[in-house]
């Protein structure tokens, strides 16, 4: 769905956000709580862009800085948590006291939102799912519509497509035209791709496109889906990268400990996000040297060829 | 008796891998269930192959994950693959057992992870909780569920505030499959005191078999409903020193099984770093 197909789609991360990101807009990120675009949403906040609409399956560290730093309005989506770390600080404190707004929450499960973005691939206006029936998820969420199927007769739950503004999804690998190769798992992200109007691909490394047709099975996202593609090394620090580097647990570990204090939290996002021109930035307080360390242990684990 | 020492989670761990059986296909989440996988597979179950809702099947356990799309849920996999394709295989049915944790449950093994209304409700609750995640997928699709939840007050309820994932609904004859349910429902719930299981008439859950050293008496001060317990109340052998290293190794810094006291008492970095490489086994 992308406006026209250029030679080159390459832009900066603050070019592509401030084209295709709108206050009001709904959007949906890639990875599935790793693979995550953390950067992408560090420059949302940056640009204080507001209201926003989340259409996602599980994608904790982003969406806690986004409605931490007040920029959701609703969500739809199936888990905000940390995981083995604990509950989400700043969801918590927004649907629970309202601060600093209440967000709109719209629950359902992966496998239902997953079926969302399908249908939204697929170009129809549902799909349908043997999930999330006889529970408080339909009771609450009148968009889950159960019906008879209508050649076996047997209960069967309606989910309508998902058709949000942009998706920015993170990458080991593209090329300026937007082919965008994936290693490790996929989640949702070559159907979030499709059904977005919008689609923004970060990456770790832009390569050249006899590198995207060596190996043109891992390319997940053809450039026709695409509009935008930056580079961003480390675009998804604290989460980790498939074969460039892994969870940083501990440094997760002590936002989490940050967010759950308000003005704690406050400070965190003005050091490492407001107060930093750009990704570069950040990963400068991060360290390079821990980048590195984190870089040199995945590696002992999986290692993309080439 | 064996003299060593443990922890509940670690039992709790433990009694959650004697579950799974060599050669199944699990759908394990994150925290205390895949550290129950991940022994089973080094401990009696090895080829037990794990399924993580991020797309990866069949990983090899090098390192413990904490979230399910961490890249370490990738190492060394048999299939990296789509989101709505593990969901779509576990709703054909290729998907054996599947472990969940909960907030609370109710007699007949529904779970709530969405919210605590306290006095207030879904909208304004008192303790908004993750959600479904995949959590509702499992608990409808999968043959047998497996539910992890500590034994502790208001988490054994009458009836959950919140409805997330099926267990037996009401209870009635039939109900899933009603429903519109595949899976045949829950089997078992480990806790740190005991472990319960489901009767196959009534679908009520009942106490089966007992840790050592808690007093059924303590159990069923802990369940908000009339709790049954069975005729031949069974109680669990304690942990062998095997079983407790097979633990141990499958969450070397303790950050699972230790939570945030764990994280702290880590010097940095390359300590944990050196403690995964070191146990990885490669």
């Amino acid at each position: 769905m992308t406006e026209s197909n250029y030679a080159s789609k390459q832009m900066t991360l603050q070019e592509a956000i401030k084209k295709y990101v709108q206050s009001g807009c709904s959007i949906t990120f890639g990875g599935f709580i790793g693979r995550d675009c953390v950067a992408a949403a560090h420059e949302i906040i940056r640009q204080g862009i507001r209201d926003l609409t989340v259409i996602d399956d599980s994608k904790t560290d982003v969406m806690d800085l986004l409605v931490g730093a007040g920029c959701v309005k609703r969500w739809e989506g199936a888990y905000l948590g940390y995981g083995a770390i604990g509950l989400a600080p700043n969801i918590r404190r927004s649907v629970e006291k309202g601060v600093p707004l209440k967000i709109e929450l719209e629950d359902w499960s992966n496998a239902g939102i997953s079926m969302r973005f399908l249908a939204g691939s697929l170009n129809v206006p549902f799909m349908a799912t043997r999930s999330m029936l006889g529970t408080d998820i339909i009771k609450y969420n009148e968009r889950v519509k159960v019906i008879n199927d209508p050649y076996e007769g047997e209960p069967v739950a309606l989910v309508p497509a998902a058709r949000p503004d942009v998706a920015i999804i993170h990458v080991q690998r593209a090329d300026v035209m937007g082919n965008a190769q994936v290693w490790g798992f996929t989640g949702n992200d070559e159907n979030k791709a499709r059904a977005a109007r919008h689609t923004i691909i970060t990456c770790e490394e832009i390569v050249s496109t006899d590198e995207i047709r060596r190996q043109g099975n891992l390319t997940l996202i053809p450039f026709y889906c695409v509009d935008a593609v930056v580079q961003v090394p480390f675009g998804c620090h604290p989460q980790s990268c498939y074969g460039y580097y892994a969870y940083d647990v501990l440094f997760c570990g002590d936002y989490h400990e940050a967010a759950k204090d308000r003005d704690k939290f406050l400070k965190w996002l003005d050091h490492y996000v407001l107060s930093s021109e750009d990704h570069l930035a950040y990963c400068a307080k991060v360290g390079w040297d821990r980048l590195q360390k984190l870089m040199g242990m995945e590696r002992r684990f999986n290692r993309i060829p080439g | 008796m064996s003299e060593t020492r443990y922890t509940k989670s670690e039992l709790m761990a433990i009694m959650t891998a004697k579950e799974f059986r060599d050669w199944e296909v699990a759908f394990v989440g994150i925290g205390i269930p895949l550290v129950a996988g991940i022994t089973a597979k080094r401990f009696h179950a090895p080829n037990l192959n794990i399924v993580y809702e991020s797309g990866c099947i069949g990983p090899q356990k090098y390192r413990v994950d904490f979230n399910v799309g961490d890249s370490s849920a990738a190492d060394g996999a048999l299939c990296l693959t789509s989101e709505w394709r593990v969901f779509s295989d576990m709703q054909c049915g290729y998907y054996d057992v599947g472990v969940l944790g909960a907030a609370q449950i109710d007699k007949y093994g529904n779970l709530n992870t969405t919210a605590i209304f306290g006095e207030q409700d879904y909208y304004s609750p008192k303790v908004r909780l993750p959600g479904s995640g995949g959590g509702n997928d499992i608990g409808s699709n999968i043959g047998r569920v497996v539910v992890m939840v500590r034994l502790e007050p208001l988490r054994f309820v009458e009836k959950v505030d919140y409805l997330t994932t099926p267990g037996f609904l009401d209870g009635s004859p039939g109900a899933r499959k009603k429903a519109g349910l595949l899976g045949s429902g829950p089997v078992a719930v480990v806790t740190d005191k005991a472990l319960f299981r489901f009767d196959p008439q009534t679908h009520e859950m009942y106490l089966d078999t007992i840790y050592p050293g808690v007093a059924v008496e303590e159990v069923k001060s802990l369940v908000g409903w009339d709790l049954k317990v069975a005729a031949g109340l069974k109680t669990a052998p304690e942990p062998t020193a095997e079983e407790l290293a097979a633990v141990r190794a499958a969450d070397p810094a303790n950050l699972i099984m230790g939570g945030a006291a764990a994280r702290k008492s880590l010097a940095g970095l390359d300590e944990y770093i050196e403690i995964t490489i070191k146990n990885s086994g490669k």
